[in-house]
């Protein structure tokens, strides 16, 4: 029914006003979307920048508390350092003390004691040398001392030999001398004292350097925890919400797309019934109109065997008018109205038949397109052999799940008016080919015909019109039953045609049917 | 038909030429029954049912019925004929219409109707297509109206 789809499609055009509601209208709105975009780009950005701080708060931690331990060490070296130089202080104590033992032959051992003291002193020197390498003013006076500690140590070991001098100017000259050493290595420790004291100062620094760093690290992973939790909660609640918001809108759109379609519906089953009911209707009239015509030309012949007697008999009773009223004028108006009633008949069983075909029930299956075109054709290969036609089918087809009556009647259909409409002089041809769109089967039926005016491409499709020079039989409905029948299958049809030149029409059907209510909106 | 008692024949048609057409060819197949022509509902049921020379009160009766009436449905008529208790129960129904739509012509036989004919638009075929009706008519044989 051609009608019941052009009022759905009204119907349609209607629906998607209202479906698109204002706030969707908002919800699409460029400026609002872009400024929320900005939003979202700066808050990342934030976010990732301050975990890269948090990151960066924890490596200088990690460095300081490096350079804190290293200080640590640095600290125990020195007091080490300090150890030593006190060993060679005591070490020194002792050797005068083994020296002036001797001198006074307090003990007997004082040589040995004092050998002692004199090896205590040089590996002291040895570790301090050893240990303060990385200190060039430290070495220089380890150097000075290790110098003064030798000579001492040779001055002393002299003194102590039987046939030493023992004036006083020698005792004052090793004194003087041993007081150098003395204080030397006092100097020593005081520098070491002086490190130590600064090294200890660093190294309180460094840690509480290593506290504010961990302090700061802390504050900025709380601040960066609650920023995250902050835009992480903003994010789900507007998640959540805008869930909510598609999911009342989808629950609109399926009510309104709901009520749209059994409106739908409601008109389309309004108009087949309105079909139905009319040309049924129809019928019935003209049931008496052809019946009580029959009676009539069944009247005529005894009529007219009647005039015809009388005529002979009694010439003068048969007037002209009487004449050509039962011979000429009577038999042609029955004529006339036979054969409009007959027509009228056969366009209300167009009707009927269209109403019919809108109610059947589509019942889709997995079609091969070869075999239903071949099939096709040879149903039709009696006329097309007649006229001398060559059919081609281009193999290859695509499938597609439709309905296969359906298709086999657009198919036919138009096979049969390419067949019927050929260029006269002209060997016809015709040829059914198929290609994919995206979701969609588009199937040609081309052929070499008379062609259709560019003026009549759209009306060849509505019912009882018909295209060009009126010689070939046809109520006009062939197209027209097409058309429903493609739109009934969710697709549409065009044409693509040039007088003189021959025509193809496409049919363009999704590749697999999705059921009626699909089909409509 | 029914040596006995004449067979009535009551035809239910709103159409005056259609019932005009069908009783000349029903005569054409010779058949001289009486033929009780209504065309609405109400009055034909009320002979059916309560008139004295009617079908329950005296003797058989074949039923010709259209479904388009004007006052009721043609099957409703149908379903109160052939309903449970009904005392025209065994009486032939011959629904002739135009309507031949596939439900329909289902319901009507559900409903107990005899014979469906679809009356044909060509008035050729029509004419012959009740000739043989007459003719099924005068061989059929009609069960006695039971009173009991």
């Amino acid at each position: 029914m051609h009608i019941g789809f052009d009022a759905q499609r009204n119907h349609l055009a209607g629906g998607a006003v209202t479906v698109t509601s204002p706030a969707m209208i908002a919800k699409t709105h460029n400026p609002e979307r872009q400024a929320e975009r900005s939003f979202a780009r700066t808050v990342m950005l934030l976010v990732v920048l301050g975990f890269g701080l948090v990151m960066f708060a924890g490596l200088a931690a990690l460095g300081v508390m490096l350079r804190g331990e290293e200080q640590s060490r640095w600290l125990d070296h020195t007091y080490q350092v300090e150890r030593e130089v006190s060993t060679i202080r005591l070490a020194l104590e002792e050797m005068r003390s083994a020296r002036r033992g001797f001198a006074l032959r307090l003990r007997f051992d004082s040589a040995s004691s004092y050998g002692d003291a004199a090896r205590k002193l040089h590996t002291g020197i040895d570790r301090v040398s050893a240990l303060t390498r990385d200190n060039p003013a430290q070495q220089r006076r380890i150097e000075e001392l290790r110098r003064l500690a030798n000579s001492l140590d040779s001055v002393f070991r002299a003194s102590m030999n039987p046939g030493a001098q023992r004036s006083a100017q020698a005792e004052a000259e090793r004194q003087q001398l041993a007081q150098k050493v003395e204080n030397l290595a006092t100097r020593m420790v005081d520098r070491e004292r002086a490190l130590l004291v600064e090294r200890a100062q660093a190294r309180d620094d460094s840690i509480t350097l290593f506290y504010i760093v961990l302090f700061a690290t802390g504050v900025l992973l709380a601040l960066v925890a609650v920023g995250s939790i902050w835009v992480i909660r903003r994010y789900t609640g507007e998640l959540v919400g805008s869930r909510e918001e598609l999911r009342s809108l989808n629950e609109n759109l399926e009510d309104a797309v709901a009520i749209r379609t059994t409106d739908l519906q409601r008109a389309n089953d309004e108009i087949q019934r309105f079909a139905y009911i009319v040309s049924h209707d129809l019928r019935s009239p003209l049931v008496n109109v052809m019946g009580f015509t029959a009676e009539l030309e069944a009247a005529i012949g005894p009529l007219q065997g009647f005039v015809q007697e009388v005529a002979r008999d009694k010439p003068e009773l048969v007037t002209e008018d009487i004449r050509l009223a039962v011979e000429e004028d009577l038999p042609e108006s029955v004529g006339f109205i036979r054969t409009s009633t007959h027509k009228m008949d056969r366009l209300i069983n167009a009707i009927l038949r269209l109403s019919r075909e809108g109610r059947r029930t589509i019942v889709p299956e997995a079609l091969d397109l070869d075999r239903l075109a071949n099939g096709v054709i040879d149903n039709l290969r009696h006329r097309i052999d007649e006229l001398g036609v060559t059919a081609d089918i281009v193999p290859g087809m695509p499938r597609i799940v439709a309905d296969r009556l359906a298709l086999e009647q657009i198919l036919s259909n138009l096979v049969e008016n390419a067949v019927k409409y050929l260029k006269p002089g002209r060997p016809g041809e015709v040829s059914i080919s198929a290609t994919t769109a995206p979701g969609r089967v588009l199937i040609s039926v081309a052929d070499n015909g008379r062609g259709v005016d560019r003026r009549d491409h759209d009306r060849i499709f509505d019912l009882f019109r018909r295209s060009g020079e009126q010689d070939q039989p046809g109520e006009g409905i062939g197209l027209a039953h097409v058309r429903a029948l493609a739109y009934r299958l969710g697709g549409t049809i065009s044409v693509e045609s040039e007088l003189d030149k021959g025509s193809t029409f496409i049919v363009n059907l999704p590749a697999i049917y999705a059921g009626e209510k699909a089909a409509l909106s | 038909m029914n040596a006995q008692q004449a067979v009535n024949i009551v035809m239910i048609e709103d159409d005056e030429g259609h019932a005009r057409l069908i009783e000349k060819n029903i005569r054409r197949a010779g058949i001289s029954n009486p033929i009780h022509h209504f065309v609405d509902g109400t009055s034909a049921m009320k002979f059916l049912y309560d008139a004295p020379e009617g079908p329950v009160h005296s003797g058989p009766a074949l039923i010709l019925l259209d479904l388009n009436l004007p006052d009721m449905s043609g099957t409703d008529i149908l379903a109160k004929i052939k309903g449970e208790g009904s005392p025209l129960k065994r009486a032939p129904v011959v629904v002739l219409t135009t309507t031949d739509d596939k439900l329909e012509i289902q319901r009507c036989y559900d409903l107990g109707c005899n014979v469906y004919i679809t009356k044909p638009v060509n008035y050729e075929n029509f004419a012959t297509a009740i000739r043989q009706l007459g003719l099924f008519l005068s061989v059929i044989q009609v069960p006695d109206i039971d009173e009991g």
